[in-house]
């Protein structure tokens, strides 16, 4: 408790910082913060391309919204995703990054890679707003699921933050942690329904069975994933403008949260050799 | 207030050296172990009080052990073993503009660097001009921090340490930076700092330096913690350890 009101405590040092990676990062660019939108709709645009003119993947219309536009229902996992992507590659290269800050200056070590989570989150929200006005334009009804979205979107952060605290103090001890990292990104986004629907895999688990003779299905193995959660929640409050399963918000809060806790207790437990052992 | 600033309070510091050290997932799988270490003590069984309101001065050889007991008082390092009690709020001057971002300009750093030295919004805007003005760099506070000169960087990232306006500062060899008119401007905010009844310990390895500026001294040698005084008879002390030809 007493670690959470110190975290609390250095709120505006957080600020600051973030503000430094926000508006550092696009300094002396003639297009500015509309360089954050260039990576998303440049896959996008390969996404669409590839799965949606030429392997004809069709995910079902929203429903109730009836949109059925490729490109879009493809953002709304991209983008969560992408936003997590970001905040654990940054985030794990946080502490190394500012070794000599850590080393010279004493402040709640915690920010940092707390920053990396806001400053990706500014983008976010940024790109999430541009894809609201895009799906209100091609006629869903986005607007009364906006503070849904919101809650979605912090849980999500929260998530996000509590790997990147446990993945900062790994790349730490491993500098290999960044690497691999960035391998296992990939594998990790495959495995996830953004550029397949969830459904495809549902019918083939149904096809396949139990493994093994065993009454576990490869759904249930493919469900171990919290970013499928994560995913099915964005996209049935943003594409189908649908409530979500009550389970699946209960899902994605305890993965939220027991991120956060084992984030939160590696990170004080690790605090203090920072410095040396950077 | 008490009449100690900082309690030290037998204090060990070792690292590790380490003769492997491996970090690297596949080193660690394949034989069970991150790195082969042997521990060093850089600081052996350190005890001594700084009294509120002195300027207290640590001397030594290099490696002595100085640097990291400064540390070990800022809260970078922490000690293996005893402890060390503060009194009132610390700042510590390891390294001025640790932390700027070089794109941002002066005035954005101001904010920056103030915060993480643990001042609050607040408190930067109300002595923005003050640190300004210390710092001689008006006409270009807009400008990035990467377009200034070395001595403009390190006299603002100074002025915003000294504006922290700590009860205890802690000082490292930061001292031999800026002109001759920029350092007699510290020496007289550091004067300004005792008057006010404010503790700073500093390390130096100019003994005028030392003699000038502090009531009080210790001498580490090795880790070990040698003579704790009155500056004068401590800087007399080492001094005569030293051999004849560097005195």
């Amino acid at each position: 408790m007493k670690y959470l009101q110190e975290v609390w405590g250095s709120r505006e040092l957080l600020f600051n910082l973030t503000s430094r990676e926000v508006r550092g990062k696009y300094k002396r660019t003639i297009f500015g913060q509309l360089w954050s939108l260039a990576n998303p709709l440049a896959l996008m645009l390969v996404y669409t391309l590839v799965f949606g003119l030429l392997f004809r993947i069709k995910p079902l219309a929203g429903d109730p919204s009836g949109l059925d536009v490729f490109a879009l229902w493809l953002l709304c996992g991209l983008l969560p995703w992408t936003f997590f992507a970001n905040v654990i590659s940054t985030g794990s290269g946080s502490l190394v990054e500012n070794a000599n800050l850590i080393q010279k200056v004493s402040f709640s070590r915690v920010v940092l890679p707390l920053s990396s989570v806001g400053s990706s989150a500014y983008n976010w929200a940024f790109e999430m707003a541009v894809l609201l006005i895009a799906i209100s334009i091609a006629g869903g009804f986005v607007l009364p699921w906006i503070p849904l979205i919101i809650v979605a979107m912090l849980l999500l952060a929260v998530f996000a933050s509590g790997v990147g605290l446990m993945l900062s103090i790994s790349n730490v001890y491993f500098r290999d942690t960044q690497y691999l990292l960035s391998i296992l990104l990939q594998f990790w986004m495959y495995l996830c329904p953004i550029i397949y629907p969830l459904t495809l895999v549902a019918t083939q688990s149904k096809k396949t069975g139990g493994i093994a003779g065993t009454p576990i299905t490869v759904m249930n193995i493919y469900e171990l994933n919290p970013m499928v959660h994560f995913i099915t929640l964005f996209r049935q409050l943003i594409y189908d403008n649908r409530w979500p399963d009550g389970v699946e918000w209960i899902i994605c809060l305890c993965w939220a949260l027991a991120a956060l806790a084992v984030g939160l207790f590696v990170f004080q437990r690790n605090e203090r050799n920072l410095a040396e052992a950077l | 207030m008490s009449d100690v600033a900082v309690q030290v309070d037998h204090v060990t510091k070792s690292f590790r050296m380490y003769h492997e050290r491996n970090q690297s997932l596949k080193s660690a799988i394949m034989r069970g172990r991150t790195s082969v270490h042997e521990d060093f003590l850089a600081l052996k069984d350190v005890s001594f009080d700084v009294p509120s309101g002195s300027t207290f001065g640590l001397i030594g050889s290099n490696g002595s052990g100085k640097s990291t007991l400064l540390k070990c008082l800022a809260n970078i390092y922490y000690p293996n073993q005893g402890s060390i009690t503060h009194h009132g709020r610390i700042a510590a001057m390891l390294e001025v503009g640790s932390g700027f971002h070089q794109e941002l300009s002066g005035r954005e750093n101001i904010f920056l660097n103030g915060s993480i030295l643990g001042m609050s919004r607040k408190e930067v805007t109300r002595k923005f001009d003050e640190i300004v003005d210390f710092s001689g760099v008006e006409q270009f506070i807009d400008q990035p921090v990467k377009n200034y000169s070395s001595g403009m960087y390190v006299r603002l990232g100074f002025a915003i340490a000294i504006n922290v306006d700590p009860d205890i500062l802690i000082v490292d060899e930061v001292l031999a930076v800026g002109d001759a008119q920029f350092q007699e401007k510290c020496f007289r905010k550091f004067s300004d700092f005792k008057a006010d009844g404010k503790t700073v310990i500093l390390v130096s390895h100019s003994m005028g330096t030392v003699e000038s500026m502090c009531d009080h001294a210790a001498w580490l040698d090795r880790g070990t913690l040698r003579v704790v005084g009155e500056s004068k008879s401590t800087i007399a002390a080492y001094l005569q350890s030293l051999p004849a030809d560097k005195q």
